[in-house]
């Protein structure tokens, strides 16, 4: 029994994971940067639906719009005027993106520190359960996992027929196909850096009213975002649903039978043991 | 010119040396920061600059360091340069087959599988009861910031002398063709495997000896100061800041930027993280190929 309640645990838990993973994911598709400051994102909405909830007692779900605005926002400005000055012919451009959002991260953090403080913060909403016989359902988590199904759900209808959605997967598949064809492929980044951004602070309300947070978590996400999508595949958006749905039960498997301390390490031993046994991601095809 | 700058460097080490005889507490402290950073900027560069490595958890070897050190004063009564020695041999050879399984990733998998391989030696360790757990380990008194000051320094020299050798030697054109390109380094007779696993137990025995250092000069360690993510990331920083894969680039950044870094910290404690994060930012799109390149290429051009 306990073992059910652990895995239905582990399935909500999955449904915000894999919204996260789905920016992450977009992100590194358009333009092979690996966005450190992905958890900072989240962290960042989530403290600011807090901030709004107790100071003014406004509901975590009617932010939401207002959320993704502000991360498509940032996200746009943030590559704008950020990354694309990057100099693309150094050797090193991998390097030099991986420390630009490394340094962002710092930023963000830090920023989120200094404005709200460092102390944990929570929004008590729904804090109550179903019972299902032995089973509960936590209130809260079981929103979270519906809200992140329909925005998931959503995007990738977003992602499969618009004109900016196709012009985002096109670039991710095939840089050159993509510039034959006429993509505009710099506002393809901009704008997939914007609508990655936005879905991490969509899934940041989310975790608002899931768990405590502070704005210094943001790495604890982006690992978390990293694991997902490295043990799906990158790029791979129906591997990174099968990637959160096992961060998820491993998160919540670990920390019933390890205790909290050791449970830390799990997602990192998983994502490393993936990572050196399947580069390519569970589903992914091998790549070149 | 050449005379110039040696006669420059040996009144520099001489300086160094004799430094502790002059300086009050907070300068010498600031001194020895100065060095552990400059001495952490050049192990990093080995792995991540010369042979192109990017990794964010070197800081797991310091870690490694600084409790084998604390282990071996606290309960083997061990004489504290002896064991942090010891500290550094064992991060060294815990390098070897480290190495030999993460190598096998490249670019920001490598960067951070090395970021999780670190979180998970830290979590680790302070799961062990030995290492006191998370409450920590104390270390007795006896050392003196001046002994930790010196062992730093030698360090700090001997990266310096190491980094100088690969620049020049054949190892160091191996480890520079597998950055380039590692498949037509392979295919050109380099050992691919054996050059990167010497480059990471090499930027592995480097944190290793300091840290044993660091935690004589704490006396008191646990696994947030010794897995310090900050020390991790301006050692990064400071690297980068002065020129990636360059003999002299972490001098000049890690010197630069230490004092950057206490100042900011000084003065603005409460925003310290978002200047901080903002500056790397805004230095790497200024400079994006570091200090001591950007001056190379002047001087050339004239």
């Amino acid at each position: 029994m306990i073992a059910l309640q652990l895995a239905i645990n582990g399935i909500l838990l999955g449904g915000v994971l894999a919204l996260s993973a789905l920016g992450f994911n977009i992100i590194f598709g358009v333009m092979r940067v690996v966005n450190l400051a992905h958890g900072d994102f989240v962290v960042l909405a989530a403290v600011l639906c807090a901030y709004a909830f107790t100071q003014f007692g406004i509901n975590p779900l009617l932010l939401l719009p207002v959320t993704i605005v502000f991360g498509f926002v940032a996200g746009a400005l943030v590559h704008r005027f950020l990354l694309r000055r990057l100099p693309r012919e150094i050797a090193s451009a991998e390097a030099s993106s991986l420390t630009l959002t490394f340094g962002l991260s710092y930023f963000l953090a830090g920023g989120g520190l200094a404005l709200f403080g460092g102390s944990f913060v929570s929004v008590p909403f729904l804090t109550g359960a179903y019972q299902l016989g032995p089973i509960s359902i936590p209130q809260a988590r079981l929103l979270a996992f519906v809200a992140a199904l329909v925005l998931s759900v959503g995007f990738a209808i977003l992602l499969r027929s618009t004109l900016l959605g196709r012009a985002i997967r096109a670039t991710s598949q095939h840089l050159e196909g993509a510039l034959a064809c006429g993509i505009d492929v710099d506002r393809v980044r901009t704008l997939g850096f914007a609508t990655g951004t936005a879905i991490a602070c969509a899934a940041g309300t989310l975790v608002s009213f899931l768990f405590n947070v502070n704005a210094q978590q943001g790495v604890l996400y982006t690992v978390n975002a990293f694991a997902v999508v490295v043990i799906g595949g990158l790029g791979n958006y129906t591997g990174a649903v099968l990637g959160a749905l096992i961060l998820g039960l491993t998160e919540s498997f670990s920390s019933y039978l390890l205790g909290a301390t050791l449970a830390e390490a799990a997602p990192y031993f998983l994502f490393i043991l993936v990572l050196l046994l399947a580069p390519a991601g569970l589903l992914g095809k091998r790549a070149a | 010119m050449k005379t110039a700058l040696r006669i420059a460097a040996v009144v520099a080490i001489a300086a160094l040396v004799f430094a502790p005889l002059r300086l009050n507490g907070y300068l010498l402290n600031l001194l020895y920061t100065t060095v552990l950073y400059v001495a952490l900027a050049y192990g990093w560069n080995i792995i991540s600059g010369y042979a192109g490595y990017f990794s964010f958890g070197q800081i797991a070897f310091f870690g490694i360091g600084a409790y084998a050190t604390g282990l071996l004063v606290a309960d083997q009564h061990w004489f504290w340069m002896v064991a942090a020695l010891a500290g550094g041999i064992v991060a060294c050879a815990l390098a070897v087959p480290l190495g030999y399984v993460m190598l096998r990733l490249r670019g920001p998998f490598f960067a951070m599988g090395m970021f999780g391989m670190a979180q998970m030696v830290r979590v680790l360790v302070t799961a062990i009861p030995a290492t006191g757990s998370g409450a920590g380990l104390f270390l007795p008194p006896g050392s003196s910031l001046t002994g930790v000051y010196y062992w730093t320094l030698a360090i700090c020299l001997g990266a310096i002398a190491l980094t100088l050798w690969i620049d020049r030697s054949a190892f160091g054109l191996r480890l520079q063709a597998l950055r380039e390109d590692e498949q037509v380094a392979g295919t050109l007779g380099v050992d691919v495997t054996r050059a990167k696993i010497t480059a990471f137990s090499l930027s592995a025995l480097i944190p290793g000896l300091l840290g044993g250092g660091y935690a004589l000069f704490l006396t008191y360690i646990e696994p947030d100061a010794a897995f310090s993510s900050r020390l991790d990331l301006q050692s990064i920083v400071m690297a980068i800041l002065g020129g990636v894969g360059t003999v002299w680039g972490p001098l000049v950044g890690g010197i630069v930027m230490t004092q950057v870094s206490e100042a900011l910290w000084a003065r603005f404690p409460q925003i310290y993280l978002m200047l901080f994060g903002g500056l790397l930012v805004a230095l790497l799109l200024a400079l994006p190929r570091g200090i001591v390149p950007a001056i190379a290429s002047r001087w050339r051009a004239r």
